[in-house]
């Protein structure tokens, strides 16, 4: 077999994370690979190194037996190597026509101007190549999110004629959005595709990723953990390789695990936004850690969100401590004691321009007011406390937030929501981008609000992280709650369990 | 540049100016002619001090000029019958074109560099339907009575400069210990964690904006003051200036950094770098090409590229 | 897309053909052969400008140096052409050089928004008042009468009793609509006025695109810099006043987004029907010149606010 695509020993690393370390895996002529792992495993890093966006640190990418470093992913087409975007790359005020040969107008050019016609024509059997009978001088706005989704898949099939060497198509999650219709469709455009391509095919779905893959590639903590023929794989044994290694009950402070009020701080009931998650019901109690685990697009980022105020629900009811809110934007949701930590620390959370103590005073409304002016001794005093008290690593109060390390600026935006007294806190991945030691100090801070009686919503990083933090766990599938697993100390469940209900 | 030289650039540059100034002409620094190129400055300061709390907050009001025209108007032609009441009656009204701007740019999300630019298609309808498409003067009586405050003098002192220091000092209170303050700064850095501490950004916006227009306003009757008369192009040929002043002292475009103090430090720089123009004979035309050219040079070097991921 | 989505489009129509209705209702003038022509007459100079600022928009920036372009080679033309100031008479040959002069600032305007990083709205607005200047200096705030009648037929030469200006104008709308249909330029306007992210990623060249696009619109209001001089038969600093208020109207009238990548130059043709027609209107009702300035700026707010995309809310500074 000839080998069309290798990543050797590759390695990439960010700021405080190695998202790769040493990873080699290798895709053959017309042979279809599967990629599975979890969130944070390395598939996307790994990804974005095939298609230019990033580049190795260590180690060699080989396409079509020659070494390369690709700037782009336009670098990285004219390779050979076509993705299809998870997030849709068919711009919607263009036709589909023009949408296939965006930035490769240059062979349909007459006299300078582009001859409509014999574009159309070529779109047309692209189009073809993917039994789509659509009308290629269409606007892609008036298409179904599915068919749009084939016209991304026939972009990346019209290098099929256009270069030499093989054609390797990556497809990131592209059953995600398509009906049965459309994936038995899409499946069958794979088999058909075999012959003349190769294919990396990444998928939350396992029975997907074996239906259609020869060969399947397990990743986690940015390593290939296992390599399996589809034939001889089982659905068990490959969440067990996601999974990986056994807790360690002391990483996640397990003993100081308490167990939860009766009194309940938020209750939510019917809570529902189109698209995003339907009829969601749960209570939230005093000291308690509810953990929301699921994959991406099962719901659980929208309906953090919500509860902050940012994505407002279309209908459901909640209440806090009792009184019946209405969450539509975050002041709101800060005035009824919600406070969110998000996951994009640098957006929504730290404000780079101001120092350490008037973050940590933002939220707290008139708290730090007397007579209208700002009351700065009060403030530094509060401030001076927190810092202490969270332990923050910085050389002053006056210290810019936007100067700290991501560890810090994350207890900076802890120490807020404590200053405005919110009894509620949802922590949207809340170790996302912080480095290990640093991580272990959230982790004890988490257990501090619990301790304190603070409610405490947590969709963490790993499913390792909300297993060992939480003492109740919500999964949602599809925009809905599909399982909870009480999640006491000594009798936490599975990570496998937990797959199961997600995927 | 270490930050802290990049901090104090434009006083060293002002200092090198006015020493590269007075080298060439020695009377420059006679503290009669010091005072009177201040007076000179404030009205360019006055214009540019509001539109500084915008700019920080990442946003820009095109609609100064037309609005310190629209007051020159309505307080010239209101002296005669209202007699002081003019006063704030025009500053009132520079105020209610602020609030439009910040209105229409927050709630109906129109950007600002749009949004102001139509409200000062009405502030200069305003104007023209106000003054009758004419210059409408101020007898020297009532600018005596009632814009003496403005164009007056105490002692060796023109009322030009209390006025300017005035709003100087208060703005930069404002600043520095009010919420309002905090806010402008904070939206400029980061609306959307702003936005998710459960502040109301828009409404901070509003005030900046309507800030803005009182100040222009308040520009407006101080150049009716200082020329006798207002009219609907009276401020026309300052809003490049007012911009170039506010960004030469130091405020980012891109917003979150910035003072009143820096503005008027760029104000002066402006009006520096017009005197040495005209001292080598550049004509007041061509100075107007220099400002445009300081104007880019100066967004270029305090722009934070940072944040804008494409710029449009 | 949706009911009232799928029909926007056709929104600037149907207020134009409505400000027709109405206008003429209230004086029987308006639906009037010479009335017709005065009114396309009047839209002529701006529709080419507009031609330039619709792509510019498009693309998701702004361009406020109309004036200063049109200023500078409308003053340009006046002193290479047979008049009172200098000894030149180029005649026609002074048309090449106001689309030149044009071309030139228009590049200035791109590269320096491009390459120094800056936002387009404080480039052109530091380049639009420099050409001003540049305007003004040059003539030290005089009017050059042009006596070329040669020339100045140019516009007011008549071609089946329709001015040569009209005739003029509906070449440039015909060239831009070429550009916008025909050529890669134009579809990478689009395509960077939707996403230029996603148009980076498969291979557009955003930055020398938005460079031509910026070029190509500093040719437009060449042209309509030429144009006015000639109409007014003199060239002078100030002959462009009013005509950015008058072009940003005239493209967000006619639907085209200030967020980028929707609309087209058929909506501004519309636009500035719309514009002109309201103008000619309030002149038949005896409403005072100076309250127009008022009104566009109204009508900028409006289509804008009613044009706005609720799907694609963001901060907006």
């Amino acid at each position: 077999m000839t080998t069309v695509l290798e990543v050797r020993n590759g390695s990439k690393s960010f700021p405080g994370v190695k998202a790769l370390d040493d990873v080699s895996i290798e895709i053959a002529r017309n042979e279809v690979v599967g990629l599975i792992g979890e969130n944070g495993a390395g598939k996307s890093t790994l990804l974005k190194i095939i298609t230019g966006i990033y580049q190795l640190d260590e180690g060699e990418l080989i396409v079509n037996s020659r070494t390369l470093a690709l700037k782009s992913p336009r670098d990285a087409f004219d390779h050979g190597v076509a993705m299809v975007f998870q997030e849709q790359s068919v711009l919607p005020t263009l036709t589909i026509a023009e949408n296939i040969f965006l930035g490769r107008e240059q062979e349909f050019l007459r006299f300078g101007l582009i001859d409509r016609k014999r574009m159309n024509a070529a779109a047309r059997d692209e189009l073809a190549k993917v039994h789509l009978d659509l009308d290629p001088a269409t606007r892609t706005a008036d298409l179904t999110f599915g068919q749009r989704q084939m016209v991304e898949i026939a972009k990346a099939l019209s290098l099929d004629s256009r270069i030499e060497g093989e054609v390797i198509i990556l497809l990131d999650e592209p059953t995600s959005v398509l009906e049965q219709r459309e994936i038995d469709l899409l499946f069958a455009i794979i088999a058909d595709l075999k012959q003349r391509a190769s294919i990396l095919f990444i998928s939350h779905r396992l029975d997907e990723v074996l239906r259609v893959s020869d060969r399947v590639y397990v990743m986690r903590d940015g390593r290939v953990v296992h390599e399996v023929a589809s034939a001889d794989a089982k659905i068990h044994d490959l969440h067990q390789h996601m999974v990986g290694r056994q807790l360690d009950h002391r990483y996640y402070r397990e003993q100081r695990q308490v167990a939860a009020d009766e009194r309940v701080l938020l209750k939510v009931e019917g809570l529902t936004r189109t698209g995003a998650f339907n009829d969601i019901a749960f209570k939230l109690h005093a000291g308690e850690i509810l953990g929301i685990a699921g994959v991406v697009g099962s719901g659980r980022e929208a309906l953090a969100r919500c509860l902050a105020g940012l994505e407002p629900a279309e209908s459901g009811d909640i209440e806090v401590g009792g009184a019946s809110v209405r969450i539509a934007a975050p002041h709101q949701a800060v005035a009824a004691g919600i406070g969110f930590v998000p996951s994009e620390r640098k957006v929504e959370g730290i404000v780079a321009a101001l120092d350490v103590s008037e973050n940590m005073s933002l939220a707290a409304k008139d708290r730090f007011l007397r007579h209208g002016l700002i009351d700065f001794a009060a403030e530094r005093e509060t401030a001076t406390t927190w810092v202490r008290r969270l332990g923050v690593k910085t050389p002053s109060i006056r210290t810019p937030g936007g100067s700290l390390s991501g560890g810090n600026q994350q207890k900076v935006v802890l120490a807020k929501w404590r200053i405005a007294g919110s009894d509620v806190m949802i922590l949207d991945h809340p170790t996302r981008g912080i480095d290990v030691g640093a991580k272990e100090e959230v982790y004890e801070l988490i257990r501090d609000m619990a301790a304190e009686g603070l409610g405490i919503l947590l969709l963490a990083d790993t499913l390792e992280e909300v297993i060992g933090l939480s003492s109740r766990i919500l999964v949602m599938k599809d925009g809905r709650i599909s399982r909870t697993f009480e999640a006491p100390v000594g009798a936490k469940p599975e990570q496998i369990d937990l797959i199961e209900a997600m995927v | 540049m270490p930050a802290w030289l990049k901090d104090q650039l434009p006083l060293i540059v002002l200092l090198l100016l006015v020493l590269l100034v007075s080298l060439s002409d020695s009377g420059f620094m006679a503290p009669g002619n010091l005072l009177v190129v201040t007076a000179d400055t404030m009205t360019l300061f006055l214009m540019a001090s509001g539109v500084t709390f915008v700019i920080m907050t990442g946003g820009i009001d095109l609609s100064i000029q037309a609005v310190a025209s629209m007051t020159s108007c309505i307080v010239a032609a209101l002296l005669p019958s209202l007699g002081f009441a003019a006063v704030p009656a025009a500053l009132l009204s520079g105020a209610v074109f602020g609030l439009a701007n910040g209105v229409v740019t927050t709630r109906l999300r129109i950007p600002s560099f749009v949004a102001t630019l139509a409200v000062s298609g009405v502030a200069t309808s305003v104007a023209y339907l106000v003054s009758d498409a004419r210059s409408v003067l101020i007898a020297a009586a009532d600018r005596d009575a009632y814009l003496g405050w403005a164009v007056g003098e105490i002692g060796p002192v023109q009322n030009e400069i209390l006025v300017g220091l005035f709003v100087l000092v208060g703005l930069t209170l404002a600043a520095g210990l009010t919420p309002f303050g905090r806010f402008v700064r904070a939206i400029g850095s980061q609306e959307r964690a702003v936005i998710a501490s459960g502040i109301h950004a828009d409404r901070i916006k509003i005030q900046a904006f309507v800030i803005s227009g009182t100040l222009a306003g308040l520009a407006g009757v101080v150049m009716a003051g200082r020329l006798g008369s207002g009219s609907p192009t009276l401020a026309n040929e300052f809003l490049l200036p007012a911009i170039a002043c506010i960004i030469v002292g130091g405020t980012a475009i891109t917003g979150g950094v910035g003072s009143v103090w820096r503005t008027f430090i760029g104000a002066l720089i402006i009006a520096v770098v017009r005197i040495g123009m005209t001292f080598i004979g550049v004509s007041v035309f061509a100075q107007q090409i220099v400002f445009g050219l300081i104007l880019v040079a100066a967004v270029a070097i305090t722009m934070d590229r940072s944040k804008v991921a494409t710029v449009k | 897309m949706t009911g009232w989505g799928r029909y926007r489009s056709l929104a600037p129509v149907l207020v134009l053909l409505l400000l027709c209705l109405a206008i003429s209702a209230i004086n029987s003038n308006f639906l009037s052969v010479p009335n017709f022509v005065r009114l396309l007459s009047a839209a002529a100079i701006p529709m080419v400008l507009v031609m330039g600022a619709t792509f510019v928009i498009l693309m998701g920036s702004i361009d406020l140096s109309v004036e200063g372009v049109v200023a500078l080679t409308a003053v340009a033309v006046s002193m290479l052409v047979a008049n009172d100031v200098t000894s030149l008479d180029l005649g026609f040959l002074s048309l090449p050089v106001a689309l030149v002069v044009g071309g030139l600032i228009g590049f200035a305007n791109g590269f320096i928004h491009v390459r120094l990083r800056i936002p387009s709205f404080m480039a052109t607005l530091g380049i639009g008042f420099a050409c001003v200047g540049i305007a003004t200096a040059v003539l030290g705030g005089y009017t050059v009468r042009i006596s070329d009648r040669g020339f100045r037929d140019l516009t007011l030469g008549r071609v089946l009793g329709v001015p040569f200006s009209v005739w003029t104008a509906g070449l440039a709308v015909f060239v831009a609509w070429i550009i916008q249909e025909r050529t890669r330029i134009g579809r990478w306007i689009y395509a960077i006025g939707t996403d230029e992210v996603t148009a980076r990623q498969v291979g557009v060249p955003v930055e020398r695109t938005r460079i031509w696009v910026f070029t190509i619109a500093g040719l437009f209001y060449g042209l309509g810099g030429a144009m006015s001089a000639a109409q007014l038969g003199q060239g002078h600093a100030l002959i462009s006043q009013g005509r950015l208020f008058t072009t940003i109207t005239a493209v967000v009238v006619g639907g085209t987004a200030l967020s980028g990548g929707v609309g087209s130059v058929l909506n501004s043709v519309i636009g500035v029907l719309i514009v002109v027609v309201l103008t000619n209107g309030m002149v038949l009702m005896g409403i005072p010149p100076f309250v127009q300035l008022g009104v566009q700026g109204v009508l900028i707010i409006s289509a804008v606010a009613l044009a706005l995309d609720r799907t694609r809310l963001q901060v907006v500074k």
